[in-house]
């Protein structure tokens, strides 16, 4: 059902508990909106490039030529893309939804060469603080933003997130997760050396990379888009695994690493492998501690896709054997097609799990989200 | 049998040639004086030099020159000599039934003319050392390797060792260029289900032309490797079930010989949740993905596998996915990772171990074993 | 609820019954009612498409033919399928939406919800 709602004039001065952080909603510019953000000698290079061009998919999710891979109720009025309208989003996911704070995550692509890759993160910057982040967009206080890296151009990325850090709706910095090699390569420890100086959990978002960054498998490419974003998790895994035993967490203590869109099962087999590699092995990597134990102090998965057996106790006890309070972040996803409700969620998890997932780790991790928002008249409350 | 009695099929033994002149003995020219690598070489090696388990190297000493250097006396190859594998299988380690796979780089190598020959070599002189000859023949299985790089060539060997009695298995790299669903290796799962044999996947060894073995290259140390590649199993089987390959061939069973099943779980959930939508892109597998696992799907339970001995769940764990049903006991003889049934989990009940230490490869293989009264 | 003439085939229309609404559909001349809520996660049903099922055709290029065409409902979120006359699908019976039985009365389309 919609909720009519005129936009106040005033924030309400009663204030309410935050129940609900959605750490991965998706904004996307309303056509042209980026291009001004963009540094002058990119504009009509990135301009020129898509004149004539159409749609770049590769792996198609179900009905795409009609849903584009979205909510299909997602797209506004205006015949804009899907998450292209603040006032949709903040309709459609915090009053009809309940989710009460949102980690915007924006995946507006990348370009051919690092500078290129560091143009559009710089434009995105811009574009989130200038569109959705000002007073005027935000004025319900409950967008959060993404300083977006490009890891293709590690001390570029680490003077972004220096020029953003500490702007109060900058909640941490995001990075892609395809690129080559993997995390734990020094070439990235100026990105991690910047995020930790500045307090911001670092996110892994998958998006799509070209040629053997697609992702391609050690065995080929995939056919299909469900055997692809079902073995994505294996490029996170590994990113786990380069993390842990390249030593990023030796060197940078205080990293959190927020892992989007990837799933989560898997990381406790992942941890148990990682342990016994480690007892046969340990003293060739040089790690201070067991490799599930910086898992469970720097590694962090969002909820969206919930993936579950038939068998719904098989779930939580994989939940309770991984210690799943300290690993999960609740994540919806909006508007992607792979959306998942916050009281869906919810009622999958085991009681006591409940608030650390779905708002209490967020605001652990998160530094600067507040733990009360102004009150919203009419809206649904998830938990 | 192991200390309590119970019969032990060890599912996954490396059998090696002695040497490099020792496999050159089994190849005719022009392969015979071609070029190609050693089966182990350094690149991502174990850094602490220790390959295999001490005390497997054979007695007997054969003579080797490797490029540019002189003449060495060294033991051969660990896993090379029937008698002593035999022995320490057998008479030391509790084994009743071993299954040996023999252990080679040809499936990765460029020219696939050159593959196929020397996996010719590899599967003449398992048949005429291994099953047909020795103390131990009798107790001995074995994996018929072929070359996914030829098709045709790999049919033809499938046929040319079918028969034989105590051949029970294909065996097949698990690098290759394509995941396993792809059309291309449909007359590999004919044959081999025309010929009544499961196929097993194994890494092979050393470097070749393969992708590199993470979706984010090559990994910084050996540690990484070790423990993640076995997992690449995931990718040829999410590709396998989506292709369909599991419905055209119904009597197809496939071995992930590396082990990892504990990664089937989390996998098959998130095929599952997503397959429902996606099922309409791919009409030739209607079913919803787990539903292809049983009798097609099953693992060698490896040094790195389950959440550990002590783990008080891993008896649920083992339950979940029906893995208690798909894996098996195998040591890995005499790789550095080799285990013993001592290493399993004790938390498992006594029919989840009679299952993994030899009833499922008994039932997979053909393999009679006297059945134990108290069993 | 609705009056033949408003739902034209291939069309559907929600109209007030339940805490969700009920979407009633005209495939071909035949009328089908469904609640407007996915057993799923809970998305609106009946703002998602109707088109058919994909069937294996080795005949056709690329192996595959749609089967059935309109006769199933996908969410517009997750783009699961029911089948608009029985509620149900193939590949997991047991998760069915709730269908309302329909009966067209001279120019009145009549739910019995």
């Amino acid at each position: 059902m919609t909720i009519e709602m005129q936009r106040p004039k005033e924030v309400s001065q009663e204030m309410t508990e935050v129940r609900v952080v959605d750490s991965d909603i998706h904004p996307s510019p309303k056509r042209g909106e980026l291009t001004p953000f963009l540094p002058a000698k990119f504009r009509s290079l990135f301009e020129n490039r898509s004149t004539g061009a159409g749609s770049p998919v590769y792996y198609d999710a179900p009905d795409f030529a009609h849903s584009f891979a979205m909510r299909t109720d997602s797209f506004p009025s205006d015949g804009n893309f899907a998450g292209s309208d603040p006032d949709l989003m903040f309709r459609q996911v915090i009053m009809e939804a309940g989710c009460d704070l949102l980690i915007l995550g924006p995946l507006n692509g990348g370009g051919q060469t690092e500078e290129e890759h560091h143009a559009v993160a710089q434009a995105t910057n811009a574009w989130q603080d200038a569109c959705w982040l000002d007073s005027e967009h935000n004025w319900h206080q409950r967008f959060r933003g993404s300083i977006v890296a490009a890891m293709e151009h590690p001390e570029a990325a680490a003077r972004e997130i220096e020029h953003w850090a500490g702007h109060p709706m900058m909640s941490q910095v995001l990075i892609g997760a395809e690129l080559r090699p993997a995390w734990g390569d020094p070439r990235y420890d100026p990105v991690w050396e910047a995020a930790t100086r500045n307090g911001l959990p670092v996110a892994c978002h998958l998006g799509r990379g070209q040629h053997n960054e697609l992702p391609m498998s050690p065995v080929g490419f995939m056919t299909y888009n469900h055997d692809l974003m079902v073995s994505y998790s294996m490029l996170a895994a590994n990113q786990v695994m380069s993390l842990v035993f390249d030593g990023v967490f030796d060197r940078f203590p205080d990293l959190q690493i927020v892992f989007i869109e990837h799933a989560f099962n898997w990381l406790l087999p992942l941890m148990w492998r990682m342990d016994a590699i480690h007892a046969k092995r340990g003293p060739e990597n040089g790690l201070k501690r067991k490799p599930s134990d910086y898992v469970k102090d720097h590694i962090w998965c969002t909820t969206q896709p919930l993936d579950m057996p038939e068998d719904k106790l098989e779930f939580t006890r994989s939940l309770e054997w991984m210690e799943a309070d300290k690993i999960l972040l609740f994540s919806s996803d909006y508007p992607h097609w792979t959306f998942d409700d916050p009281q869906w969620v919810a009622k999958h998890l085991p009681a006591h799990m409940r608030e650390k997932i779905m708002y209490q780790n967020a605001l652990q991790v998160f530094k600067n989200l507040p733990e009360t928002v102004p009150a919203l008249p009419g809206q649904k409350r998830a938990l | 049998m192991d200390p309590e009695g119970r019969p032990v099929i060890d599912a996954s033994v490396h059998v090696f040639f002695a040497s490099d002149r020792d496999l050159r003995g089994y190849l005719n020219e022009p392969f015979k004086s071609r070029g190609y690598p050693d089966v182990d070489v350094a690149w991502f090696a174990p850094p602490d030099g220790v390959r295999y388990a001490p005390g497997t190297q054979t007695d007997v000493v054969i003579e080797q020159q490797a490029f540019g250097q002189p003449v060495q006396r060294v033991p051969g190859h660990p896993g090379s000599d029937p008698e002593l594998v035999g022995r320490q299988l057998f008479e030391e380690r509790g084994v009743d039934v071993a299954v040996l796979h023999p252990m080679s780089n040809a499936g990765i190598l460029p020219d696939w003319h050159l593959g196929t020959a020397i996996f010719a070599g590899y599967n003449r002189m398992l048949v005429e050392r291994w099953l047909d000859s020795g103390t131990y023949a009798d107790r001995f299985r074995g994996t018929i390797r072929v070359n996914p790089n030829d098709i045709d060539g790999a049919v033809r060997e499938i046929n040319r060792y079918k028969d034989h009695p105590r051949v029970v298995q294909i065996g097949l790299p698990m690098q290759t260029q394509h995941p396993y669903g792809r059309p291309y290796f449909r007359p590999l799962w004919r044959a081999a289900v025309e010929a009544g044999l499961p196929v097993a996947v194994h890494i092979e060894m050393g470097v070749g032309i393969t992708h590199p073995p993470t979706p984010s290259g090559i990994t910084r140390t050996f540690s990484h490797l070790a423990a993640y590649q076995p997992m690449t199993f995931v990718w040829h089987l999410l590709n396998m079930i989506a292709e369909g390959v599991f419905e055209e061939f119904p009597e197809l069973k496939i071995v992930w010989a590396d082990g990892a099943a504990d990664m089937l779980t989390p996998f098959i959930w998130r095929m599952d949740s997503f397959g429902r939508p996606h099922l309409e892109q791919t009409p030739w597998a209607p079913k919803i993905p787990s539903a292809y696992l049983a009798d097609h799907v099953y693992f060698v339970h490896g040094a790195l596998d389950g959440p550990g001995a002590d783990a008080e769940f891993a008896d649920d764990w083992l339950r979940m996915t029906g893995k208690e049903d798909s894996s098996m006991f195998g040591s890995s003889y005499p790789d550095w990772q080799m285990h013993s049934p001592d290493d399993l989990p004790r938390a498992w009940t006594p029919e989840q171990r009679e299952k993994v230490l030899w009833r499922t490869a008994a039932r997979l293989y053909g393999i009679d074993i006297p059945v134990p009264a108290s069993a | 609820m609705a009056t033949v003439d408003e739902i034209a085939p291939g069309e559907h229309k929600v109209v007030p019954i339940g805490r969700w609404g009920v979407g009633v559909y005209n495939v071909d001349g035949r009328f089908y009612a469904i609640a407007n809520y996915c057993p799923h996660e809970g998305g609106p049903l009946c703002s998602g498409r109707t088109h058919g099922v994909t069937v294996v055709d080795p005949e056709v290029p690329g192996g595959a033919a749609e089967s059935r065409a309109g006769e199933f409902i996908y969410c517009p979120w997750h783009q699961w399928g029911f089948e608009l006359a029985t509620g149900t699908t193939a590949v997991k019976p047991e998760w069915s939406i709730r269908t309302y039985p329909v009966r067209v009365q001279g120019s009145d389309v009549i739910v019995t919800a």
